[in-house]
């Protein structure tokens, strides 16, 4: 299982974070389980087990000794931490990071958003980071772009999520103290691209940095 | 053998629990035997390297009905991150403005060889011990989005834990322990770990069927019927029967966060 030297303590994700799917989701929300939509950033946590790098063959996943029918993958703009970061407002966010890299996020296909989704998101390996972290002086005007086999899957412009960074780094900050080498990846699109064994991943963030990986057989 | 952390003149240091703790209230250091007044140190979590924090909602038969839910089919599994993790006699935060925070007093398994796969039948051997935890929630806070949400359970000191570690073999059946929680002296909550609902060698093998489990990762296993409001100014002792009684201050959010409020 291949360590990532970015991440140190906690991988937070952030779901439903894409404005179209968001949007697109409102009458879903209204209804049973969420009777309401999500008035705070929906979160979850990649576990270390997930962990990996740029270049690693992603496992295919099993499902109770078989192989997954279909796995998924989201990029998203990934905040590398460098210094301690307790209840921060939101004009000061930014401070407190040390740069910028892509998380790929592959899972199961996401069924629903009403209890954590332990078995489809903490597979190992399924959680890349990218090897660079990279200083960006405003990474609202960031664009993440994925491509499976080398056809453009998702082009996702930051500033096209519900919540942008520095909203994100101070709510969460406000919840949990970040670390030097926590990872907050910002925000997914809403359709995640399906995969295949075999399948070459790859996003960019157009002279920033990029992230390849393979999945498993 | 019981192992804790703790600090002692601003060191980080492993030691053992004897015995005779109890009466002499003294810590022996795993590096040189010296001996240490409780005193002297500062409690720290148990665990050395924290893993993955799993805990379980409503797997006790009696705590999900307390909750109005059906007793869960499948286990509902959260994480939670380390930063929740605080130790034995230290401080726990109540967030400004909440209507209730509760503790779950909790029977965590530590585990301590990596495994995937791993059966029912050989998962105890990947338990290195025990040790309690006490899985506050802010009930305020919950949305029914991968609740119970990282806001409810995933704040600064809201998962103290402790007093020690100790091995597993020195408790042996865990099937039937007495667990109890005492919120300034009076008792709040009274279960047995006989009312789990999904048991420690099935959430090993459930767990490891989907991930690879590591040295340090920690399974919280849920928590029986007895909730009540806490306020800054209690303190709460969770025990479970043959392996500790955690101590905890509830403060201020002020309090807690000092120069950071």
């Amino acid at each position: 299982m291949s360590k990532n030297p970015i991440v140190k303590g906690k991988l937070v994700c952030v779901a439903l974070n894409d404005a179209e799917q968001f949007n697109a989701m409102q009458a879903e929300f209204a209804e049973a389980p969420y009777k309401g939509a999500p008035q705070q950033p929906v979160l979850y946590f990649k576990p270390h087990n997930t962990w990996s790098t740029d270049g690693a063959v992603v496992e295919w996943a099993q499902v109770d000794g078989s192989p997954a029918e279909q796995m998924v993958v989201g990029a998203s703009l990934a905040v590398v931490f460098g210094k301690e970061c307790c209840r921060v407002s939101e004009t000061e966010a930014l401070d407190y990071v040390e740069g910028y890299t892509l998380v790929h996020d592959f899972s199961l296909v996401e069924q629903n958003y009403y209890r954590p989704d332990i078995k489809g998101k903490c597979l190992d390996t399924s959680a890349p980071i990218g090897a660079d972290v990279v200083a960006v002086a405003d990474p609202q005007a960031l664009t993440v772009v994925t491509s499976v086999n080398g056809t453009v899957v998702n082009e996702t412009p930051v500033s096209q999520l519900v919540r942008g960074v520095a909203e994100l780094i101070s709510t969460i900050s406000y919840i949990m103290t970040l670390q030097p080498g926590d990872v907050i990846a910002v925000g997914f699109p809403g359709q995640r691209a399906t995969v295949a064994p075999g399948d070459k991943v790859h996003s960019v963030i157009d002279g920033v940095t990029e992230l390849n990986n393979t999945l498993g057989q | 053998m019981k192992h804790a952390r703790v600090l002692f003149n601003g060191s980080e240091l492993d030691v053992t629990v004897e015995d005779s703790f109890a009466e002499t209230g003294q810590l022996k250091s795993k590096i040189d035997g010296q001996l240490i007044n409780e005193a002297d140190v500062t409690w720290l979590c148990p665990v050395k390297e924290p893993g993955t924090i799993f805990a379980l909602g409503l797997n006790y038969a009696d705590h999900a009905a307390e909750l109005a839910f059906e007793p869960p089919k499948e286990p509902l599994v959260f994480l939670k991150g380390a930063n929740t993790l605080t130790g034995h006699k230290q401080n726990a935060y109540r967030p400004d403005n909440i209507e209730f925070q509760h503790y779950e007093c909790e029977l965590v398994a530590v585990i301590g060889k990596e495994g995937k796969n791993i059966s029912r039948e050989d998962a105890m051997d990947y338990i290195v011990g025990y040790t309690v935890c006490n899985d506050f929630a802010i009930r305020d806070y919950l949305e029914n989005y991968y609740r119970p949400n990282l806001r409810v359970k995933s704040r600064d000191s809201l998962c103290p834990i402790g007093p020690w570690l100790i091995d597993r073999d020195d408790v042996g059946d865990i099937t039937n322990l007495k667990l109890t929680t005492h919120v300034n002296g009076e008792l709040t909550q009274e279960g047995t770990t006989a009312d789990i609902i999904f048991d420690v060698p099935f959430l090993v093998e459930y767990l490891s069927k989907i991930m690879t489990l590591k040295p340090g990762d920690m399974i919280a296993t849920g928590t029986p019927k007895g909730l009540k409001d806490m306020q800054p100014g209690d303190t709460v002792v969770c025990e479970i029967e043959k392996v500790g009684a955690l101590v905890t201050h509830i403060v201020s959010e002020q309090t807690f966060y000092g120069d950071k409020y």
